[in-house]
């Protein structure tokens, strides 16, 4: 008998490669994962044994990944490109996942028609298609087609006992563990046990006359029968598992993932974060979704029955927190180590075969007869074009979803980027960059310039990363308090890990950029914002490393592709033959198990139907809670959400046409009254939470008071608005609010300011800056600084002056001793101080002493953000001396001082004042720094509030400031021996600059208070502009 | 059996030694230093003659402050020449050398002298800039040095041109440790100074020393404003005199002055100003409601300004209320100015509503067109008698009693 070339199997790979291998280059790069793998492929490329790489984390080592593919795509990078070497490998995963599943359906249904089908509905499965498109996750496919390629030869193996087939088997198995390693070890269960079963299944059919006659006894035998190829298959496959990554596990057991779980929508419930459930359960499942009936009746059967258990195993796993099952079965720690949608892919993958099945006998077996007799041709035909519809739909939704809901920010042009770092020694510092997305990892392939952050967070080692559920410092805006309070750690105290240049794609984060002394150097041409922090040490030229033997490098850097070569040079012989077909070969084992196709049972299509329906009522129900939920003018709850969430993000038209139409406001005039607003919460919040409480008047009026959750970089607001609601025609309408009126007193006017340029390096050269283009460090003064204890927390609070001739930018370091001068601590100011200060001008400051939050109780990590969360460090002996180290340096930026005190009035303990705005530029954000005074004017604490409404100029805004009425504050030490100004004595410094200093100059203008434990305040004010000119 | 091999291993041993005595038993040849020169002026070939009696070419082991090295004998009718390399002989300083392979080891000394020859000046000054008044200073460091990089002799004149203002002056500094320098003083003037020196008649190049001005001293402050009506809409400006220093220097542009102005209720209000030329202004609105102001400028820790004081009249002297649509609607106004105009725009007017002899809230609204609208939400303020009173520009009026419906 001449075989002839399976047509469905080529008709499945071209067209698998013509619809991903055009797809992909519109799609991998946006993908979540696909760049970190090109980040890794570029460490390989540049050192292959060396795992060591310093770009990220502080140092990591790429031991943490399986390599196969990494590697696959460095080498190709040398032929065309990191980005060649990726598009590469994904063509070759796409061929290898076809012919797997083709392989894979072969052996189980011995039809080479439904495996063509299977291989061609595989094309398009949408958790492929999912898997690729937007997860990127190349390893997981290759590892998991590379395991489908493998079950053939393991069955063979078992099941005829040639040495030949232990071996093609064997080396299969060494490539998917190179490739992935959760793969082979849940592929052991999932998939390697149901084969055993099946194949244990088949001896024992063998020995009767048909499958019922299978009984466990007979069934057992088999087993030990075959007891032998089991465990050597298992014991030798298990040595591979472990060897052929043996560095990984070394690695592993030297640094265990002792990090705080980092949370991912495939652990929610599905039906509360309904978009969890699309993107990790209906998509992956898709149209399998209606035949999930038909697959487990066919799973269930005796001789897939082990199918059936990992089917049902992998589907309930796959349904994430959804159920407490998942919890149960897989225990805590795996629970929140495992992304379980990985669960989903697999089920769905062992559903293939069986889609394949279905397919075949709906479109021209039994079913297509039993439905045609049935219900009628035509009825066929519906039910076909609506199954094929559905699929059709699949596929173009999941492919499209990337489109419409972005996971990444818009691709950023990098070069400009990669060439500030290469300029000017700017790659000696490290960099972070801000709302890049997995971008940050396409740039860190493209750039020796090492990063504080990472993609890849199991190899995390610092601290502050790991003992945080944040994926990314880079995207902490969307980590909730976690990811900002270890932004801000970064933020306040960059010199601990030469963290010098902040690339910044988000506004979002300027605010806390500012106020923790970074400033603006310039916009590159892309678009991002770089800013910089000053007296910052360059990187050492050595940096610590983690060693590991050279024999580990050495296996890390040839295994993996020798166990390509030797699994290529062991089965392209049976490749050549079965596709050539240069000679006959005997029929495989699996291929004696025909299946005749001619009697569908009648219940399972009945149970089909059904289950349709209820699927069809399911997602139409599904649907209408939707639209309930977003008619924004159905009930005045949405109308008054809808109008939030337009202002949220930004859709004035959208908002306006929320307004009543009545009042008459144009969209023009709308527009024109919403942007005159700047200010922390206009422009930089991000709104949380909303509640609406509605007091109904009559049917067609009612108010609401709308309390509003707004997280803003700085802090969490919390905003109350009492809004109107008119029903006009069935819909529900907003009421316009009131404006404020002022009017400045003038049209145009001038300002002078003096302003500042440091030219750096007057010369164009390579070489070091000359020591005669090297400014003179401004002298700063400490005119007084202690230590003090408030509310069980430590603080060093005091008073800087700028006594040089020339602005500058201040830092403060403050480090706590015990009586045995052992350091305890040791922080820089972060809100609390004027960060630029002009000749003569003082602030005063406070600095707080941060731990690493929530290091000790992994469990108290509190479900609300708020950025303004502060973990005090835990001192385990008491505090008693300190040490401020201040710096100054020139700066030229955020200069801005002309913001004015204009009035203040109390009312108990609350004071209500106005700042007036003298200026030519609009204050974004202004900040109070209120230093409260005891009744013989000694300093004693330091507080902050920021308002939250900018200043447009020429004009007022209120705020209203909550005095502090808790106390007392306790000083432990007043000593201003261990202040040092740039490095020498505080004291030395102010002798011989101002020696006559009038001490307590303006303590006669404190503004009194009547308060319990404080007598004075004083107030100063701090700017930042958002926009400056 | 063991013990066979270490009588056989001792045995090997005592023969073998026996090998070495003899060879060392040979009989040195004498060898006698020749050249008696100890002192070489650096950049000269250094070369080191020794006479020997037989044709040994034993081995020169020298070495100075940057290293060691050893050398080879030429052999020359009779003599053995070693010629030091040139990183040694470049070099000043002394060299230590021993000549190697002979029982009695012959060791010397050499002395590299400098030469007074300059071919670069390193030149460091710093810090660039300084205070004046004569308390604050800079630094000259000097380094001449030879065309092989080696600093010149010791007691070599240097010196030192600094030009400031009108002066131009010239010091003679010495070297000494290969180095010389000058402490620079600041003069009482601000200004720039340029600072260059000059060595065996090679000149550094050109080095700048800002000299700024040293802290300010008491100045005077002065106040100009459109009218002195309190209408919370006009600015009014304060400036100081020309601040100086005590040496009559103008202080640095940019420095900061604090007006801190205490009101009528004790209060402290603040408005800062930075210099240009000396002079800083700064704005201020005035207040909505009649004050007295007492001003005063800061310099922190330096200097203030003499404290004026200035009032702020009533701006408006009577307003109307009225109630409509329930008395839920209530309009304040005309707001009429001092010339009878109406209020600019912006004009805050509260409202503070009581029920019950209970506070209930307060509305705050600008005018506009010199009117204020309030509405009373009747989700808000539920129906009942209210008593309200308002406020604008420090005037207050107190409406009893009203019925809301």
């Amino acid at each position: 008998m001449k075989e002839t070339s399976n047509k469905y199997l080529i008709s499945a790979l071209l067209l698998g490669l013509l619809f991903h291998g055009s797809a992909i280059f519109f799609t991998l790069e946006k993908t979540y994962d696909a760049l970190i793998h090109l980040f890794f492929a570029d460490h390989y490329a540049n050192s292959w044994f060396e795992p060591w790489n310093y770009e990220w984390y502080t140092g990591f080592t790429v031991q943490s990944y399986p390599p196969l593919v990494h590697q696959s795509i460095g080498l190709l990078s040398y032929i065309g490109g990191l980005k060649f070497g990726m598009f590469s490998v994904a063509l070759i995963a796409i061929v290898l996942f076809i012919t797997g599943v083709y392989r894979f359906s072969l052996m189980m249904t011995s039809n080479k028609t439904v495996a063509g089908y299977a291989a061609i509905l595989a094309v398009f499965s949408s958790s492929f298609v999912e898997t690729l498109h937007i997860f990127g996750q190349l390893p997981s496919i290759i590892g998991v087609s590379v395991l489908m390629h493998a079950l053939p030869e393991i069955y063979l193996w078992l099941k005829t006992g040639r040495k030949w087939y232990l071996a093609t088997s064997l080396s299969l198995i060494a490539v998917t563990v190179t490739s992935h390693h959760v793969t082979p070890i849940f592929g052991m269960i999932f998939f390697i046990f149901p084969v055993i079963g099946m194949v244990i299944m088949d001896v024992s059919r063998e020995q009767v006359n048909s499958m019922k006659e299978v009984t466990f006894k007979i069934f057992l035998g088999s087993f030990l029968k075959l007891f032998k190829r089991i465990v050597s298959f298992g014991l030798l496959s298990l040595v591979l598992i472990i060897g052929c990554i043996f560095p990984y596990w070394l690695n592993s057991k030297a640094n265990p993932i002792t990090q705080v779980p980092i949370p991912h929508g495939s652990r929610d419930n599905f039906l509360e974060i309904t978009s969890s459930g699309l993107v990790f359960f209906l998509i992956p499942w898709g149209a399998l979704l209606v035949l999930l009936p038909y697959i487990f009746y066919r799973y269930y059967s005796k001789r897939y029955l082990f199918f059936g258990l990992s089917i049902t195993i992998c589907t309930i796993l796959g349904t994430g927190g959804t159920t407490p099952v998942p919890l149960k079965m897989l225990g805590e720690t795996a629970f929140n180590i495992l992304t379980l949608d990985r669960f989903t892919l697999w089920a769905s993958i062992l559903s293939l075969p069986l889609l394949g099945e279905f397919t075949y006998r709906f479109v021209e077996g039994d079913l297509k007869e039993l439905i045609q007799s049935k219900f009628g041709a035509v009825y066929h035909r519906i039910i076909g074009g609506t199954l094929a519809g559905l699929f059709v739909f699949m596929v173009i939704f999941t492919m499209s979803l990337g489109y419409f809901r972005p996971s990444q920010p818009q691709k950023i042009k990098m070069l400009p980027i990669v060439n500030f770092l290469n300029q000017d020694d700017h790659d000696k510092w490290r960099f972070l960059t801000l709302g890049f997305g997995d971008q940050m990892a396409w740039l860190s392939a493209q750039t020796n310039a090492m990063t504080v952050d990472g993609n890849y967070h199991s190899a995390r080692r610092l601290p502050e990363l790991t003992t945080r559920p944040i994926e990314r410092l880079e995207n902490s805006k969307f980590q909730g308090v976690a990811g900002i309070g270890s932004l801000q750690q970064f933020l306040t105290t960059p010199e601990k890990y030469n963290l010098k240049y902040i690339f910044s794609n988000d506004k979002f984060y300027d605010p806390i950029l500012y106020f923790s002394g970074w400033q603006r150097l310039r916009q590159l041409e892309n678009g991002i914002m770089v800013w910089e922090r000053l007296n910052i040490p360059p990187l050492p030229s050595i940096l610590p490393k983690e060693d590991v033997a050279t024999w580990l490098k050495i296996h890390w850097g040839i295994m993996p592709f020798l166990t390509v070569i030797i699994a290529f040079i062991l089965n392209i012989q049976m490749l050549w033959v079965n596709m050539l077909k240069t000679r006959i070969k005997p029929l495989p084992d699996f291929l004696k198990f025909p299946i005749s196709y001619n009697n569908f049972n009648k219940n399972i299509l009945r149970i089909t139907h059904v289950w349709s329906i209820f699927l069809a009522l399911a997602v139409f129900y599904g649907i209408y809670l939707f639209y309930l939920k977003n008619d924004s003018q159905r009930s005045p709850e949405n109308a008054i959400f809808a109008y939030y969430n337009a202002l949220d993000f930004k859709e004035f038209e959208k908002a306006h046409r929320l307004i009543d139409p009545t009042s008459k406001i144009t969209i023009a005039q709308y527009m024109l009254e919403i942007s005159v607003t700047d200010g922390l919460l206009s422009s930089y919040a991000k709104m949380d939470s909303i509640g609406t409480h509605i007091t109904k008047y009559n049917d067609s009026t009612v108010s609401a008071k709308v309390t509003t959750q707004w997280i803003t970089p700085l802090e969490k607001i919390e905003k109350i608005d009492f809004k109107l609601l008119s029903k006009i025609k069935g819909k529900w309408y907003l009421q316009a609010d009131d404006l404020n009126n002022d009017l400045p007193p003038d049209q145009l006017y001038s300002n002078n300011v003096t302003k500042y340029f440091n030219q750096g390096r007057r010369r164009i050269t390579t070489e070091q800056t000359h020591h005669e283009d090297i400014l003179k460090q401004p002298v700063l003064e400490v005119i007084s600084a202690k230590l003090v204890k408030f509310d069980g927390s430590y603080a060093i609070i005091g008073e800087v002056q700028n006594i040089d001739n020339v602005p500058a930018d201040v830092i403060l370091k403050g480090t706590l001793y015990n009586d045995d001068n052992k350091q305890l601590a040791s922080y820089n100011a972060k809100y609390h101080v004027k960060h630029k200060l002009m000749p003569k001008e003082s602030s005063s400051f406070r600095i707080n002493f941060e731990g690493i939050a929530w290091s000790k109780t992994q469990d108290s990590i509190p479900d609300t953000f708020n950025p303004d969360e502060f973990t005090p460090v835990e001192f385990e002996e008491q505090p008693t001396k300190f040490n401020l180290q201040v710096a100054g340096n020139v700066s030229g930026s955020d200069l801005y001082k002309n913001v004015v005190l204009s009035d203040i009035n109390f009312n108990k303990d609350v004071l209500n004042g106005k700042l007036f705005n003298s200026g030519v530029q609009e204050i974004t954000i202004p900040q109070l720094l209120i230093t409260y005074y005891d009744e013989n004017k000694n300093m004693v604490w330091v507080d902050h509030l920021f308002v939250k409404e900018g200043v447009r100029q020429e004009r007022k805004q209120d705020f209203t400031y909550q005095i502090l009425n808790h106390g007392p504050i306790k000083i432990i030490n007043e000593s201003m021996k261990n202040i040092f100004v740039n490095g020498l004595p505080n004291e030395n410094i102010s002798n011989k600059i101002i020696p006559n200093r009038i001490k307590n100059h303006t303590n006669s203008e404190l503004q009194a208070i009547e308060n319990p434990y404080f007598s004075y305040i004083k107030i100063e004010i701090n700017t930042y502009i958002g926009s400056p000119f | 059996m063991k013990f066979n091999h270490i009588y056989k291993l001792i045995l090997c041993l005592a023969l073998l030694s026996s090998f070495t005595e003899m060879q060392n038993s040979e009989k040195d040849s004498v060898i006698t230093l020749l050249t008696n020169r100890t002192e070489f002026e650096v950049g000269n070939k250094v070369v080191l003659k020794f006479s020997s009696s037989n044709q040994n070419k034993p081995i020169l082991y020298c070495s100075n402050s940057y290293g060691s090295t050893l050398i080879k004998p030429r052999y020359e009718r009779g003599k053995l020449v070693y010629q030091l390399p040139e990183n040694i002989s470049t070099k000043i300083g002394v060299i230590n050398w021993e000549l190697l392979n002979t029982s009695k080891p012959l060791t010397g000394k050499l002395n590299i002298t400098p030469i007074a020859k300059v071919a670069t000046m390193e030149t460091y000054i710093g810090p660039p800039s300084i205070e004046s008044g004569g308390s604050d200073y800079s630094m000259l460091v000097v380094i001449p040095t030879d065309s092989l990089d080696n600093p010149v002799p010791t007691n070599t004149l240097v010196n030192v041109k600094n030009q400031f203002l009108d002066n131009e002056e010239t010091h003679e500094i010495f070297t000494k440790n290969f180095v010389a320098f000058r402490i620079i003083h600041s003069p009482k003037k601000t200004g720039r100074m340029l600072v260059s020196s000059e060595c065996l008649g090679t000149n550094s190049k050109e080095f700048t020393v800002n000299v700024s001005a040293a802290i300010p001293t008491n100045f005077y402050i002065s106040v100009t404003r459109p009218h002195n009506y309190a209408d919370g809409n006009q600015i009014t400006t304060f400036s100081t005199s020309v601040i100086k220093d005590k040496s009559g220097n103008i202080v640095s542009d940019g420095t900061f002055v604090t007006f801190i102005i205490k009101n009528l209720k004790g209060n402290i209000l603040k408005t800062v100003g930075l210099t240009i030329a000396g002079v800083a202004t700064s704005k201020m609105i005035h207040p909505e409601y009649p004050d007295s102001w007492n001003v005063k400028a800061y310099v922190e820790g330096a200097a203030e300004s003499n404290s004026i004081s200035l009032n702020y009249n009533q701006v408006i002297q009577d307003f109307k209320v009225e109630f409509f649509d329930d008395n839920r609607k209530i309009s304040v106004g005309p707001l009429q100015s001092f010339m009878q105009q109406l209020i600019p725009d912006g004009l805050h007017v509260k409202l503070n509503i009581y029920k019950d002899n209970a506070f209930v809230s307060t509305l705050t609204k600008t005018s506009f067109n010199g009117y204020v609208h309030f509405k009373l939400k009747p989700a808000i303020f539920e129906k009942g008698t209210y008593t309200f009173s308002i406020e604008t520009a420090g005037l207050t009026k107190n409406i009893k009693n009203k019925k809301l419906w």
